[in-house]
């Protein structure tokens, strides 16, 4: 167990953030820490843009870093997990 | 063309080919339900309560792989719907549900019948969307039918405020032709490589078993699952969920694993050297104890969900994809290298599994043995059910030791034909479900096999039947208690029956379905058991109801031997344990 920290990129819609806040918590995961920000900066972004081939648009996306501990094992399945939903362009950890 | 807000969604519905919508109005629903009665394209089902109209469009999305739709209003409407949305949920069936919500201004007031339906169902759905303006109905409902039938299936809410199904307001209407979702991209084609590093797994594989679930049923592989194993020859095993996906009647067959699995099945999973699970998620009723589970077993898992994956058995090899999919890449690849197919390698195990079978394999002519003693067992009167019906019918079970003995003892050699709730394990789900299919399917012979406990959680729906005339056969296996929960009471709790029996307060099943207009027949004697379900089964424009008194004490088996079991510790009989 270590503790992790898990950023995903969603479309900034009503209704996305609760959807993952929502995940962790029926899962029994611990959420530690959560920020969330709507991307103004996309020029940061162009590793994300290249991973998802698209082009982000100002405002259009939210940037959500969560940190919890967990294994790599459940690490992995959250991940996933995440991916999963509807409005989510993608989670990964952040190392 | 111009049109209001509650004719968009009905013209969308049309544009997505929906044949029925299963329904029931209210308040907040009542401009979409008048946009009904102003068309004739597809038929709104009165249901008697909303579970019966979320069961019923599962059934109807189970037996055709089309997604069923569902119509309920706020409040209480959309809180009925919620079990059948869960059903669906846990069974990765696709399905729409529109519920009705109060007038957008309204929202977050308390109002007559708010009830925050996203919230509630936000667990149980695959996604879920609130129409925030009229115009938007369209392009909701096309990505609503698109995320529920792609990837792994799933139930979709959409939460539609009164207001902007407004026939008053119109709107141009310019349906799109198809959708894409950026974030949204499920799997299909499978990455070759995996296949290849497959291929080495399964070409030397002793004591190989194939594992096919729900999945490969959700995603039409049936007959690439049969090809497959025209080349390999491998045992096979299906889950609850999967049955009827490979042929019962294939020699290779072994029937049903898990928790009331064959014996042969079980044995074969524990002892395996290769696991190739297509479209099965490792449920708890699969695995016994997973620590325990297959100790030698390599694991080849196919699944279009990624997350479904090393969630509880770690799998040795992935391949993500439409099942479907990998499955003709893996044929492919097979068929590259039949000399390498070498049938002699998995003899001695195909040997060792008939001697299971053989030892403690169920018996398919208890029907013969059972026809001297008084007591009717439910086993036989399933094999009744199975002989007169050749096979052929759709068979929709409720939950319990009937659903058991009817999955262990009708033989499904079709996909589609079995339609149960596996994972939520919902009472209820038998007689709506049975409606829906019967729909769908109106020439076909759909018999719903329930118990006394669970029929009386959706009997509402028999006037339902009566209304849209669905002859629909009922096999009532009446035992006179909740009898799967006293099976776990005589096994694990000394044989105390807290709660699980209720004898006195039966209601005379003949005469209840006679006052909805239905037919109805009791058997209580072994000997007159086949003569009138065959008489029964004769009448095909009325639905029958059969009441068959069976005998209360008897046990579903195999029965794992639980907590801190394997999948070889088994209980054979009220006192044989392996
Ligand atoms: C809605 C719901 N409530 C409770 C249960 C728990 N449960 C599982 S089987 C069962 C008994 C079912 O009785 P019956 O329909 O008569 O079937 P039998 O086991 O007697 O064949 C119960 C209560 C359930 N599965 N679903
Ligand atoms: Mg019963």
């Amino acid at each position: 167990m270590m503790q992790r920290k898990i950023l995903v990129i969603l479309e900034n819609k009503p209704g996305a953030l609760v959807r993952i806040v929502g995940l962790f918590h029926q899962r029994g995961y611990n959420i530690e820490s959560l920020h969330v920000d709507p991307v103004s900066d996309i020029e940061n972004y162009k590793d994300i843009e290249d991973l998802l081939n698209l082009k982000l648009k100002e405002n259009e996306v939210s940037k959500l870093l969560i940190t919890t501990t967990v294994s790599d094992n459940l690490l992995r399945q959250i991940l996933r997990q995440i991916n999963k939903l509807i409005d989510v362009l993608i989670a990964k950890e952040e190392i | 063309m111009k049109l209001a807000g509650n004719d968009m969604l009905i013209q969308s519905l049309v544009n997505e080919g929906v044949e029925y919508i299963f329904g029931y109005p209210g308040g907040a629903a009542l401009h979409i339900y008048d946009a009904i009665f102003n068309q004739n394209e597809l038929q709104h089902i009165l249901v008697r309560h909303e579970q019966g109209a979320t069961h019923a469009a599962d059934g109807y999305a189970r037996a055709t792989g089309k997604p069923g739709v569902v119509l309920v209003t706020s409040g209480p409407g959309a809180t009925n719907a919620i079990t059948g949305i869960a059903t669906a949920f846990m069974d990765s069936i696709p399905m729409v549900v529109i519920s009705g919500q109060v007038a957008s201004h309204l929202i977050g007031t308390d109002a007559f019948q708010e009830t925050d339906m996203i919230g509630i169902s936000r667990p149980i759905v695959k996604h879920s969307f609130t129409v925030e303006s009229a115009e938007k109905i369209p392009q909701i409902i096309k990505e609503a039918f698109y995320i529920a039938t792609s990837g792994r299936p799933g139930p979709v809410v959409i939460d539609i405020p009164k207001d902007t199904t407004a026939p008053d307001k119109l709107f141009d209407f310019n349906p799109p032709e198809s959708v894409e979702i950026r974030s949204y991209n499920p799997p299909i084609e499978p990455d070759p490589k995996q296949i290849e590093r497959a291929v080495i797994e399964i070409l030397k594989a002793k004591k190989p078993v194939i594992y096919a679930g729900g999945g490969a049923i959700n995603s039409n592989a049936s007959e690439e699952l049969f090809e497959l194993n025209q080349l390999l020859n491998f045992p096979v095993t299906n889950t609850l969920m999967g049955l009827g996906v490979y042929p019962a009647k294939d020699e290779r067959f072994m029937g049903m694993l898990g928790m009331h699995g064959t014996y042969q099945s079980n044995m074969a999973m524990h002892n395996a050297d290769l696991i190739i699970a297509i479209g099965a998620r490792f449920d708890d009723r699969i695995t016994n104890t997973p620590d325990l589970f297959a100790p030698n077993a390599k694991i080849i898992h196919f699944d279009v969900d990624q997350s479904s994956v090393s969630k509880i058995i770690e799998a040795n090899i992935a391949v993500f994809g439409q099942v479907k999919n990998s499955l003709i890449e893996l044929i492919k690849q097979l068929k590259d290298k039949t000399d390498l197919i070498n049938g002699d390698l998995i003899k001695p195990w195909l040997e060792e599994i008939n001697k299971w079978t053989e030892l403690h394999g169920l018996n398919h002519e208890l029907y013969k043995e059972n026809s001297d003693t008084n007591m009717i067992l439910p086993q036989a009167v399933i094999q009744h059910v199975y002989n007169i019906t050749e096979g052929k019918a759709f068979v929709t079970s409720d939950v319990g030791q009937h659903q058991m003995f009817a999955a262990q003892y009708y033989h499904f050699d079709k996909p589609r034909y079995w339609i149960n709730s596996g994972g939520l394990g919902t009472m209820g789900f038998g007689l709506p479900s049975a409606m829906g299919v019967k729909l769908a399917y109106p020439e076909e012979e759909v018999v719903c096999i329930t118990g006394e406990g669970s029929i009386q959680m959706c009997i509402q729906e028999l006037s339902t039947c009566t209304q849209y005339n669905l002859p629909v056969k009922i096999i009532n296996i009446n035992n006179e208690a909740l009898g799967m929960v006293k099976q776990w009471q005589d096994m694990n709790y000394g044989g105390r029956h807290s709660e699980s029996t209720y004898k006195s307060s039966l209601p005379n099943f003949v005469e209840l379905v006679e006052s909805y207009g239905h037919v109805g027949f009791k058997i209580e004697k072994n000997s007159e058991l086949k003569t009138t379900l065959e008489k029964a089964f004769s009448i095909k424009d009325k639905l029958v109801f059969i009441d068959i008194y069976v005998d209360p004490g008897e046990h579903v088996y195999p029965m794992l031997v639980a907590p801190n079991g394997s999948l070889k510790d088994m209980w054979l009989s009220k006192d044989k344990k392996v």
